[in-house]
């Protein structure tokens, strides 16, 4: 048989340079994609804390003017939406990115062009949304969009516009991520690697990668039927043609509330690795926080109308709703209590990365506390939009996603550039951004007990609210200068370049075993799997007993330890798509795909559909032409020429 | 791709639940049983399931390496999935020109964006068949690589089952729905 | 019954009535998807006899031609005077079984990695129950407010 295929005429060379900008916009590494994403989300970060920055010094006094009304709707909506979308989601998905693959043993990610199209769509669609305050339109209806006040009656200019048609963009981007990461870890195992073998921050990613394959496309129905409402004049959110708002926060928080989720299991990913490198020991009860992962991302999809309690849904209702928010506090709470237990008689070491950790748990427990709070729909009433909510979120989110990315940052820095970060200026940076954090927030507790509505641009005089303002405002300035001091610290490094070895925190995953950084090839051989923690046993194999019982490597896993469908890892199919996969055989030449500039072409015509909306019908004849180039050169170009 | 239709599912899931809650919720006319036609929609329906038929016979000769008859039958995926196409829009054009539009009322507004986002995926799948069909044609498409034909058929299979739940639902279960109780009066009243 | 089956598909021809197998001849491909069960699983191996991996075409005729069928009857019970509360859950009854039917067969989930039938079941059956439970919201825990 003739091997003939369809051939697609290129216009550029595949990229083969190995530096400079064609090297990173045709890569398809999942390291240099992991950093792309961690660079750009942390530029976003600095633009969403300058949004904050700005809210914050025109709250610090009562009757303050430094900002109108107009643009602070505009700077909360869009401090919310790039906080939650551009910088804690692209952050994780940096870490997804660098760290899953080297954490399973495999070579690259399954489909390794897709992720970068995932990358370039988030960029394209990232840049949409900021595009808005160019145009003098930044979206102003609120992270969460609430139907009819963001559609065109009361929102007439095109600031949702570009809000949907942003998130949409950045859904297709999540969505072909999670795909990707979940085949990735269902497939790409190192032999003899089971389920319950991969580390804990690979099991968190899978199940956000479900949570975020599952609930965006959600969000992307509620976009779809707001963006109609808004330009073709349907009824989805209209009740003078039938339709109902509500259902718009029905369908947003269905989306809404494994969001949450998506943001914050992560973090708990990472916190489950560092606390057992600095303690010395291994996680304590990891099937335990394993479950309840799965357990807390299950019961997130039947929470959600605990963000509505006001709406006046009955009391049958808002009980069930309450009794299940309430309920998913405990797998939460046996997550702490893992944690714990894992620093218990731990050789603990108090360095940058571990201090990040040990206040997450802190923190996180703060934050989870408020929350339960306001689980009770009766105290949700009086706490309902006011800034008690805010310091809650806040503390699960800064206090608990972010902390936790920062640790994170910290502990595999090495990894990710062969240097360490400066541990005094790390330091520094910790305490600065812990007084600053709670600087800023405990006192949102008291104002948002004392009934300051959140989404205010000012405040009377005689409110009372003055002090507990100005320390909030105080410290939010606190926290953005340890944010500074990481950024400093960071390029301070970067001169300084104390280099670290390949397992510089004397490791206990897999990532730690080949070089810092890896090689383009992650591993020079793909490694044999046969106990959780692996390396750790391969580095101290005196220690197997402790831990199991027995020394003899030819015996099966004891009791006591989890065992698992070990062979299942190696049997399981290539799924659907695999013509992309890219990870060696293990033993013979190390073949990895080439580089390839159509996920960014497809991207680019992608992301001018997109400004079709907020522009003119027309350009979608632009965007085709890159599109279409962009489809058929993919889908006709081998892996490897 | 089965994470990806897991994924979509959501997607439709969302949409026709959107239907079901608004469904008999609409203020003025036309209702659908004024204006849904279940003869037609059979037709198209039946169409759309023969062709999930002629996709498994392609890619059935397509693993047996027969290249004509697969590109035949991919070929009839292709038409048929272009008739049904032709079905949809001449029923929005009949229904527009009986009055409903999206903007008409909330029957409108949800039927015609969930069957208008499953015609999408109709398309997309119509111009994938396309281009595999001419790859087949080619001789591109072989045994070997019938993966990316396998693939395109669980879409396309997908959107089938999609419409399978939007027939019964929205035509065979709905085609008697009225104006909702209490309405009949304020229309005729 | 066996018997019968045998004797109607039994075909030492071209592969016409192949029916589609495990992942290898071997007696209880361990690898089977859950839908249809064990009797099922009987059947099928009774009416395989080549150790092919994919179902011949006569069988996805045999198929179409069921689904074809079942749309019919959904057609002919919408024309069918007096079914009252019955109509609803018969037609949804129905279009479940097309369901299966398409996903199982056409889609080969029967005959796929079990991996792949939990992937897909779960998250329809996730999306079920959220929509259901959103349906009775819609129903039950708000009104619409009333705009007459």
């Amino acid at each position: 048989m003739t091997t003939k295929s369809l051939t697609f005429p290129r216009l550029f060379p595949r990229p083969q340079a190995k530096w400079g900008i064609w090297s990173w916009i045709g890569t398809v590494d999942h390291k240099r994609i992991g950093t792309l994403y961690g660079i750009t989300a942390f530029i976003w970060f600095i633009v969403g804390g300058i949004e904050a920055l700005m809210m914050r010094a025109q709250l610090a006094s009562a009757e303050a003017s430094l900002i109108d009304p107009e643009t602070f709707n505009q700077l909360f909506t869009m401090h919310g939406t790039t906080m939650v979308f551009l910088v804690i989601m692209p952050l994780s998905a940096a870490f997804f990115n660098w760290l899953v693959p080297l954490q399973i043993g495999a070579r690259d990610v399954a489909f390794p062009r897709l992720n970068a199209l995932s990358f370039w769509i988030f960029l394209f669609g990232s840049l949409i949304i900021n595009a808005s305050w160019l145009t003098g339109n930044a979206p102003n209806g609120g992270w969460f969009g609430y139907a009819p006040n963001s559609g065109t009656t009361f929102n007439p200019g095109l600031g949702m516009t570009y809000w949907i048609v942003g998130l949409n963009i950045l859904g297709v981007a999540s969505i072909a991520a999670g795909l990707n990461f979940i085949v990735t870890i269902l497939n790409m195992r190192a032999p003899g690697m089971g389920m319950f073998k991969i580390p804990i921050f690979t099991w968190m990613t899978l199940i956000t990668s479900i949570l975020i394959v599952l609930a965006m496309p959600i969000l992307a129905v509620a976009g779809i039927q707001l963006q109609t409402d808004r330009v073709y004049g349907t009824h989805f959110f209209n009740s003078l043609g039938g339709g109902d708002p509500v259902m718009w926060q029905h369908i947003f928080w269905l989306f809404g509330h494994p969001e949450v989720y998506i943001l914050i299991l992560p973090a708990m990913g990472i916190v489950s690795e560092v606390l057992p490198t600095f303690a010395r020991k291994p996680l304590f009860g990891y099937p335990f926080v394993v479950f309840a992962g799965a357990v807390i991302g299950f019961m997130g999809w039947f929470v959600w109308s605990h963000h509505m309690f006001t709406v006046g849904l009955g009391p049958a209702v808002n009980t069930a709703f309450a009794v299940s928010t309430m309920l998913i506090a405990v797998p939460t709470g046996v997550k702490i209590f893992n944690w714990l237990g894992t620093l218990w008689g731990g050789n603990i070491r108090l360095n940058t990365p571990m201090l990040f950790s040990i206040s997450f748990i802190a923190m996180f427990t703060i934050g989870g506390l408020s929350g339960v709070i306001h689980a009770s729909p009766p105290t949700d009433s009086q706490q309902q939009d006011t800034y008690f909510v805010v310091a809650h979120f806040h503390y699960v989110l800064v206090g608990g996603a972010l902390l936790g990315i920062f640790s994170g940052i910290y502990f595999w820095w090495p990894k990710f550039t062969g240097w360490f970060l400066n541990e005094k200026l790390g330091i520094a940076n910790w305490a600065l951004m812990m007084i600053g954090f709670n600087l800023t927030f405990v006192p949102q507790h008291w104002l948002g007990m004392d009934g300051m509505p959140r989404r205010i641009y000012t405040y009377a005089e005689n409110m009372g609210w003055e002090n507990s303002n100005l320390a909030s405002s105080i410290g939010s300035f606190l926290l953005g200068v340890g944010i500074l001091v990481f950024i400093i610290n960071v390029f301070y490094s970067m001169m300084k370049k104390k280099m670290a070895g390949a397992d510089p925190w004397d490791g206990r995953t897999l990532e730690w075993s080949t070089s810092s950084p890896p090689p383009e090839h992650d591993f020079d051989e793909i490694p044999q799997v046969k106990y959780r923690d692996q390396f750790w046993f391969d580095k101290y194999p005196e220690t197997i007993s402790e831990y199991y019982g027995h020394n003899d490597d030819d015996q099966a896993v004891p009791s006591g330890a989890q065992i698992d469908d070990d062979g299942e890892a190696a049997e399981l199919p290539v799924v659907s798509g695999g013509a992309d996969d890219g990870h060696g055989d293990g033993h013979s030449a190390i073949h990895l795909p080439d580089k390839s500039y159509y996920p960014f072409i497809l991207a680019f015509g992608l992301a001018i559909f997109g400004t079709a909306f907020v522009t003119d019908g027309l350009v979608l004849f632009a965007g085709a032409p890159f599109f279409i180039w962009g489809l058929l050169g993919w889908s006709m170009e081998p892996v490897n020429d | 791709m089965w994470t990806f239709l897991g994924s979509d599912v959501m997607f439709f899931g969302a949409f026709i639940a959107t239907y079901l809650v608004y469904r008999g919720k609409s203020l003025n006319g036309p209702y659908p049983s004024e204006i849904l036609n279940i003869p037609i929609t059979s037709v198209s329906t039946f169409v759309l399931l023969m062709s999930s038929l002629a996709m498994v016979l392609g890619l059935h000769y397509v693993k047996s390496g027969e290249k004509n008859k697969a590109t035949l039958w991919i070929l009839v995926v292709v038409v048929l999935g272009a008739v049904f196409m032709g079905f949809q829009f001449v029923e929005f054009r009949e229904f527009a020109h009986l009055g409903l539009t999206p903007r008409t009322n909330i029957f409108g507004t949800t039927f015609f964006i969930l069957t208008g986002i499953h015609g999408a995926h109709v398309t997309i799948g119509v111009l994938w068949m396309a281009f595999l069909a001419y790859g087949s044609h080619k001789g591109s498409l072989r045994a070997d690589n019938a993966q990316d034909l396998e693939i395109a058929g669980l879409y396309w299979h997908f959107v089938d089952i999609v419409w399978i739940v939007i027939f019964t639902v929205i035509y065979l279960i709905s085609a008697t729905d009225g104006p909702p109780p209490g309405m009949e009066s304020v229309i005729h009243g | 019954m066996t018997n019968l089956w045998r004797k109607l598909t039994y075909h030492n021809g071209n592969g016409w009535w192949n029916l589609p197998h495990g992942p290898s001849n071997e007696l209880n491909p361990p690898h089977e998807g859950p839908i249809g069960g064990v009797w099922l699983s009987n059947m099928f191996r009774t009416m395989t006899h080549g150790g092919v991996a994919h179902a011949g075409p006569g069988f996805y005729w045999l198929i179409g031609a069921a689904l074809g069928i079942i749309t019919l009857l959904e057609v002919w019970l919408f024309g069918v005077e007096g079914l009252g509360g019955w109509y609803v859950p018969l037609l949804l009854g129905l279009s479940a079984l097309k369901f299966v039917g398409v996903v199982a067969f056409f889609m080969h989930l029967r005959f796929d990695h079990r991996m792949f039938t939990y992937v897909f079941v779960s998250a329809m059956a996730l999306g079920i129950l959220i929509f259901v439970i959103i349906l009775f919201l819609a129903e039950f825990g708000h009104q619409p407010p009333n705009v007459f």
